[in-house]
């Protein structure tokens, strides 16, 4: 119920619906799970979860600069806030792209913990 | 000159030589077919109306392809499967997939050429696609530039703007 509650206070408090700020997202994701490790972040990124592909197939380690599609080539904007203010900052548009994307990778949904952890790294990243 | 056919020899006048009126006359013809040839095989610029969802939704993945390079069916076909996309998740909300569909399917191919059902609903692996890029090596597919046939710009420097012409290839060394 508490949880309910934050997380429904973390979503309204962001003002404009959709609008958010990395901080914002974590303490949502966090309010739904647990507290964000960022070095269990990295080591999700990195990870190829028994599959084909890790995050950083597509996005690299540090995700820092422009990087390339794995399959198609086209360009990625950086993933990381510091070198791309206008991520983490549109609740919907995050959620989809950790639908598809943890698809890709993982072959099933990610939990808000594993987005949680991944969310504090990126934050870390230079 | 001779000629065995009268209907075949219609840019002769009847004492046999060339009219000059009927030769500039198929001279405009002609000239005309192959400019009308040229505009539909190279020049292909995505539609003014695209919906802002089409760029965000598609284009962040793969080229935003021109909704001429296939049919309204196999557009159908595709947009009614992106949860299974060559292999990724490219969902979108069903709100913005109507409108995408919608406008593919308006945009669709309509000359013969282009307007089969594309095996796996792939651009790719249509006719025409495969007779126009029969000359490039099994190799160049592969090089680190290209990575897939999917990659239109590696080669077609101009594809973002929706021209394949050919003067405007330039197929990378690596």
């Amino acid at each position: 119920m508490i949880k309910t509650v934050l997380v429904i206070l973390a979503f309204t408090t962001t003002g404009v619906v959709g609008a958010a700020t990395p901080p914002e997202l974590l303490k949502t994701y966090e309010a739904q799970s647990g507290k964000a490790s960022s070095v269990r972040g990295e080591q999700f990124f990195n990870s190829k979860h028994g599959k084909e592909w890790s995050c950083a197939s597509c996005h690299e380690n540090p995700p820092n600069h422009d990087t390339k599609h794995i399959v198609t080539g086209k360009v990625i904007k950086p993933l990381a806030p510091v070198a791309n203010p206008t991520r983490f900052t549109d609740d919907a548009k995050v959620e989809k792209w950790f639908k598809r994307n943890c698809n890709d990778v993982l072959g099933r949904e990610c939990t808000a913990q594993e987005k949680a952890d991944v969310l504090s790294w990126l934050m870390t990243v230079k | 000159m001779y000629c065995p056919r009268k209907s075949r020899c219609a840019i002769l006048a009847h004492d046999g030589e060339i009219d000059p009126m009927k030769l500039n006359q198929l001279i405009v013809l002609v000239l005309s077919l192959l400019s009308a040839g040229q505009s539909f095989g190279a020049k292909m610029a995505i539609p003014a109306d695209a919906p802002a969802s089409y760029d965000a939704e598609c284009a962040s993945c793969h080229m935003a392809y021109p909704p001429g390079l296939l049919s309204a069916k196999s557009w159908e076909n595709l947009m009614g499967n992106l949860g299974k996309h060559f292999g990724t998740d490219a969902s979108v909300d069903p709100k913005m997939q109507t409108e995408i569909t919608q406008w593919l399917i308006k945009n669709a191919a309509t000359r013969q050429k282009y307007a089969e059902v594309a095996p796996e609903n792939r651009i790719t692996k249509t006719s025409w696609f495969i007779r126009k890029h029969d000359e490039v090596r099994a190799e160049v597919w592969k090089r680190a530039s290209v990575k897939s046939p999917a990659n239109c710009g590696a080669c077609h420097t101009d594809a973002a703007k929706g021209s394949f012409s050919e003067s405007n290839i330039k197929i990378p060394a690596k």
